[in-house]
Formats: C-alpha cells, structure tokens, sequence
C-alpha cells in the first residue's frame, strides 16, 4: 500500500491488539510486548535494503495517482536517518517496557500505541504532501496523548495528559489552518508543487500569515519556548520509556517538519523565516537551561534540558547553511540518543528505588552500578564534555552559526552550553559521588531487559562520540538532501 | 455567487473565537468544543477554496481530506472527553484552573 516498511509496522500496530485478544484466550499473557518488539525488529531489519535502494536509485517517489491530484511518499536520505532514528528509540523503548509497565493494564494497548506512535512518526518523514503529512502526524499525535494518560488512575498523568492533549491538539489545528491557506494560495498541497507555486507568487499577507502559523503549530510540538509549557508536564507524568520517546523521537518530528516544510516550500521567504526561527531559538534555549537549574524532579530537569537542546537544533536550522543543518541534524542524533538513554535510566532508577527526587537518588552508584555508570556518560555527554557525541555537534552548529555571521548567537550558545554543563554535571555529582541515603541503599540493581538498552545506548553514544566523522558524513548527506530542492522537485516531476 | 473573501473573513472569525474560549475559558468540556471550532473553520477554508480555485470545478483533494480531518477531530475530542472524565474523577471538578498541582 505505501512503502514496505510501513505496511509492515502499520501491519503490526493493527494486528496487536486482535492477536493479544486470542493469545489472552489460550492464557499467554505477555503476547503484546513480544510481538511488538518482533514488529520493530522485522522494520529494523527492512531498513538497510531501503537505505541501499536510496542510494543506488537516488529519491524515491511512491505515489497513489496523477500527482498534483494524489497523494505520495518521498524516500531520500535525510526521511532515511529520521526514519532510523525512530525505530532504534522505538525498539529500545520497548524492550524496557518490558519490566518497566509490568504490572499495568492494558498492557496490548499500550503497546499497540507504542507502534503506532512510531508508524505516525515514520509516515511523516517520509510524507510527500501535506495530506499525507497531517494524517499522521495527528496519528503521532493521538497515540501521543494516550500514552502520556496511560496511568489514569494517577492524577499527575491525567493532568498532564489533558494541558498537553489541548495545547498539542491547537497547534495541530494551526498546522491545517495554515495547509488551508497554502492549498488556497496553489490549489494542491504536494510539497514540491507548493514549492514551485509559491516561488512564483508575490509573498503576499497569506504567504506570511501561513509561514507564521507553519512555525508555531510545528513550534508547539517542537517544544519551542514560549510555547513548551506542556513539555515539562508531559515528559515528567508520562511512563518513562514513554518520555524517552517523546523526548526522543516525537519532538524531533516536529523539527523535521520545520526542516522540510521551512527549506522546501518557503525558499522565498528565507530571512525572514531564518530570523524568527533563530530569536525562538535563543529563547528556548535560554528558558530550557535556566529553568533546568531549579530542578529537584530528574524527569523535569531531563525535559527542560530537552528544550534547551531544540534551542541548539533550531538555531542550527536557523542558519540555512549546509554546514548548519549538518549540525542541526547531528544534534538530532545525538540528543536522541542521549535523552532516550537518560530517560530509560531515570525509569530504572524510579522502579528500583521509587523516587525521581535527586536528593533523594544521592550517591545510587553504590548500589546500581552499571545503571548510574550509563546515567553518567548521558549526562557528561549533554553536558557537552569534549571527546563525546553531543560536543562534536555543538561545535559543528556554533562554527556554522558564526560562519553565517550571527556572532551574537554562537554566543549565546556558548553561554547556554556552560550553564547546561553546570545541572548536568550536578546530577553526576549527586549519583556518583555523594553519600548513599536511606532511600538510594536499598535500590537493588536493575533488571537484564532494562540494562539491555540503557547498555547498548551508552556504548552507541560512546562510538558516535570516539568516531564522529563517518556519522557526521551520513548527516551531511542527509543535509545535502534536505537542502538540494531542486533534485527533490525534478524527483518527483520526472516519477 | 458568494464572494471568497466572506468564507475566509468567516473563517477566521471561527478561528479567533475558537481560539479566545481557549485562552478564556475555565469547563474543560469548553475547551473541547473551542478545539473543535477551530478544527471546523480550518475545513470550511478547505471547502471554500476547492470550490473558487476553478470556475465549475470542485477539487476532490480538499473534500478528502476535510472529510479525514472531521475523522481525526472526531478521535482527539473522544480522548480528550475520555481524560476529562479521568481528570473530573480524580479532582472532582470541571474548572482547568484547579488543575495546577503538576507547577508545584
């Protein structure tokens, strides 16, 4: 129907639930989490001979009818590294699940939710048009809102859900009103048809009106600041791997978007887009890590950090650069990585010793060794320490921001690149060096299935940042994709 | 005929109004219907403009797509009833302003 691999994890997403409903009859009570890590390991495993076809046969354009009419999926290397991305966090997320939603119900939904989050996340990078775009994204967006709520019979989620479903839902809205104004201004909604269209036309009040509400709906969900207030609330309520997920995957959705929608369709608009974007992205970041610094809650400080660190992707797009958008989507890696893996610890340190309080999670490097040491290599690596990942893409954006010329924001970025090393390296210091306290002594070390990920994600985000050129090709390859709209256009005229 | 400019002034209409009983109101099942509204001016843009884009012609594309996006708008206010029972069960009110305890 569209492409093989997401048939395959739609296949999947709809088929968990009315599986799990047999396998309940016959008495297998765990079918759910098993098929569902089967679901993301068969997607996994249909990625390399997609990436392969990418690179042999350049974009690939799957479309339902004749084009400016129907609807199409574009497969070029920048929705590939988006697409990886998903499934790696999707996978992992999963597999600590396991544990971690043990004794909740119903566990088949949640991880019929788990997939079809990631299946929206998959469908809008590798969307063609905006129909194709919006559907999934509210599919993204809907399973979002359940999982955050997923623990009704606490009223910390339940808020939490609610302030994120109506803020999430507005922005959605403002997406459409602005996909309404762009299908009025060039009668379709294919991106590389609105491209042309809109290259063509004057940029008139709708033009901007429609770029103003693109950012903020995309904004909204992106987590950008003054409109990140759900970001906290949800981050922290929601279950964890849940977190790690949104954290993870579904913000970085949203800065896709931006990237496609800002560097394809508004090519006439150029400054003006790269000057809001970048003022929004010097104000996240500084709202993300000033907040971050007053956190006892380690869920809330791990997503103010996630704010301040769209802050740095945003201003990496801000520049419109290749070398930018290198930076902007290396960041997008490497924060994945590094988030997701600190959100997965901060589940086990919440099921082993039941607190997310950082005084009271003092010195657990006693008694969870291996699940601190992975913590801890999360947080230097946020923290911009030298040799690992998240220093090698910081770097790469403030040389690209300066080379652009907007000294005042490498600046900036350099101040908030300080300030987040200061919370980060406090929490290293208050899990490995201080004192154990009564709570922190009794935590017993983490389950196999929950140190499965957590492990495999430090020694991930250890590799990137010992051998950062080959992934840095691959992100600048992805760059080079985003930023070449006239091979994205032909692509789709000529399939 | 109808002129254009009155679907899109009635639009936007929607949209505002949709968007000050967001900022305003205080029934969570309000703000629902506020998300709602803004869902539908959205629509008749769509609508609108499919049929003013061609003299004579209807664009199919715009009417898919309201018709999905009336589905979509339908799941959200379902979910969004759905946590606002949760919520009303766990706090015992409709008022959103009571539900602060995550800020503290």
């Amino acid at each position: 129907m569209f492409t093989t691999l997401l048939d395959t994890i739609l296949f999947f997403t709809v088929t968990t639930p009315l599986l799990d409903l047999l396998a309940q009859k016959i008495g297998k009570k765990r079918f759910a989490e098993a098929y569902s890590l089967l679901g993301f390991i068969v997607s996994i495993i249909l990625l390399p001979s997609l990436y392969h076809e990418v690179l042999t046969e350049g974009i690939i354009v799957i479309k339902s009818s004749i084009l400016p009419m129907g609807t199409c999926f574009i497969i070029d290397t920048l929705s590939l590294v988006m697409v990886t991305i998903f499934l790696l966090i999707g996978l992992m997320a999963s597999i600590h699940s396991i544990r971690y939603m043990e004794g909740d119900t119903p566990l088949a939904g949640y991880y019929t939710m788990l997939l079809c989050i990631v299946a929206g996340m998959i469908g809008v990078a590798l969307a063609g048009d905006l129909f194709t775009l919006f559907i999934f994204w509210e599919v993204m967006c809907v399973s979002s809102y359940t999982l955050v709520a997923f623990r009704t019979g606490k009223w910390a989620p339940v808020e939490a859900g609610y302030k994120y479903l109506i803020m999430s839902a507005a922005g959605s809205i403002t997406i459409l009103y602005a996909m309404s104004l762009l299908y009025g201004m060039a009668g379709t909604l294919n991106i590389a048809y609105l491209s042309i269209s809109l290259t063509q036309a004057e940029g008139g009040v709708w033009t901007y009106l429609s770029l103003t509400l693109i950012i903020v709906g995309f904004g909204l969900q992106a987590g950008m600041a003054p409109l990140h207030t759900w970001l906290p609330d949800a981050h922290s309520a929601a279950p964890s791997p849940v977190s790690a997920l949104l954290s993870g995957a579904m913000v970085k959705t949203s800065v896709y978007g931006l990237i496609r929608i800002l560097v394809v369709l508004f090519v006439p608009m150029r400054t003006e887009w790269q000057v809001i974007v970048a003022i929004f992205a010097i104000l996240t970041m500084f709202t993300g890590n000033i907040v971050a610094l007053l956190q006892d809650d380690v869920k809330r400080l791990l997503a103010f950090s996630t704010v301040a660190n769209i802050g740095y992707i945003l201003i990496g797009l801000a520049t419109g650069s290749l070398q930018g958008l290198t930076g902007c989507l290396f960041q997008i890696l490497n924060h994945a990585i590094c988030k997701t893996l600190l959100f997965l610890c901060t589940g086990s340190f919440e099921r082993q010793a039941k607190t997310r309080s950082l005084k009271e999670l003092a010195g657990i490097w006693r008694t969870m060794p291996l699940t601190s040491t992975a913590f801890a290599i999360g947080a230097v690596t946020i923290a911009g320490i030298p040799p690992l990942s998240i220093f090698w893409s910081e770097v790469t954006i403030i040389l690209a921001v300066s080379e652009a010329g907007m000294l005042l924001c490498s600046a900036f970025m350099i101040v908030n690149m300080a300030i987040s090393a200061a919370y980060c390296l406090r929490m290293v210091q208050l899990i490995v060096v201080k004192d154990v306290t009564s709570t922190s002594k009794n935590a017993t070390e983490a389950p196999l299935s929950m140190l499965i990920p957590i492990l495999i994600l430090a020694s991930l985000s250890i590799v990137i940042g010992l051998f950062p050129s080959s992934f840095l090709a691959i992100t600048e390859k992805a760059a080079l994709a985003a930023l070449n709209i006239q091979a994205y256009i032909s692509a789709v005229f000529q399939g | 005929m109808i002129p254009l400019t009155y679907f899109l002034a009635c639009s936007m209409v929607l949209y505002i109004i949709g968007l000050y009983c967001l900022v305003v109101k205080r029934n969570m099942i309000r703000l629902l219907i506020a998300l709602e509204i803004m869902m539908n001016a959205a629509s008749l843009n769509f609508i609108a403009f499919s049929s003013y884009g061609v003299a004579g012609f209807t664009h199919p594309l715009a009417h898919a797509f309201t018709i999905m996006s009336i589905g979509i708008g339908g799941c959200i206010i379902a979910i969004g009833l759905a946590i606002t029972l949760h919520a009303y069960r766990h706090y015992k009110t409709l008022d959103v302003r009571k539900l602060r305890r995550l800020s503290h």
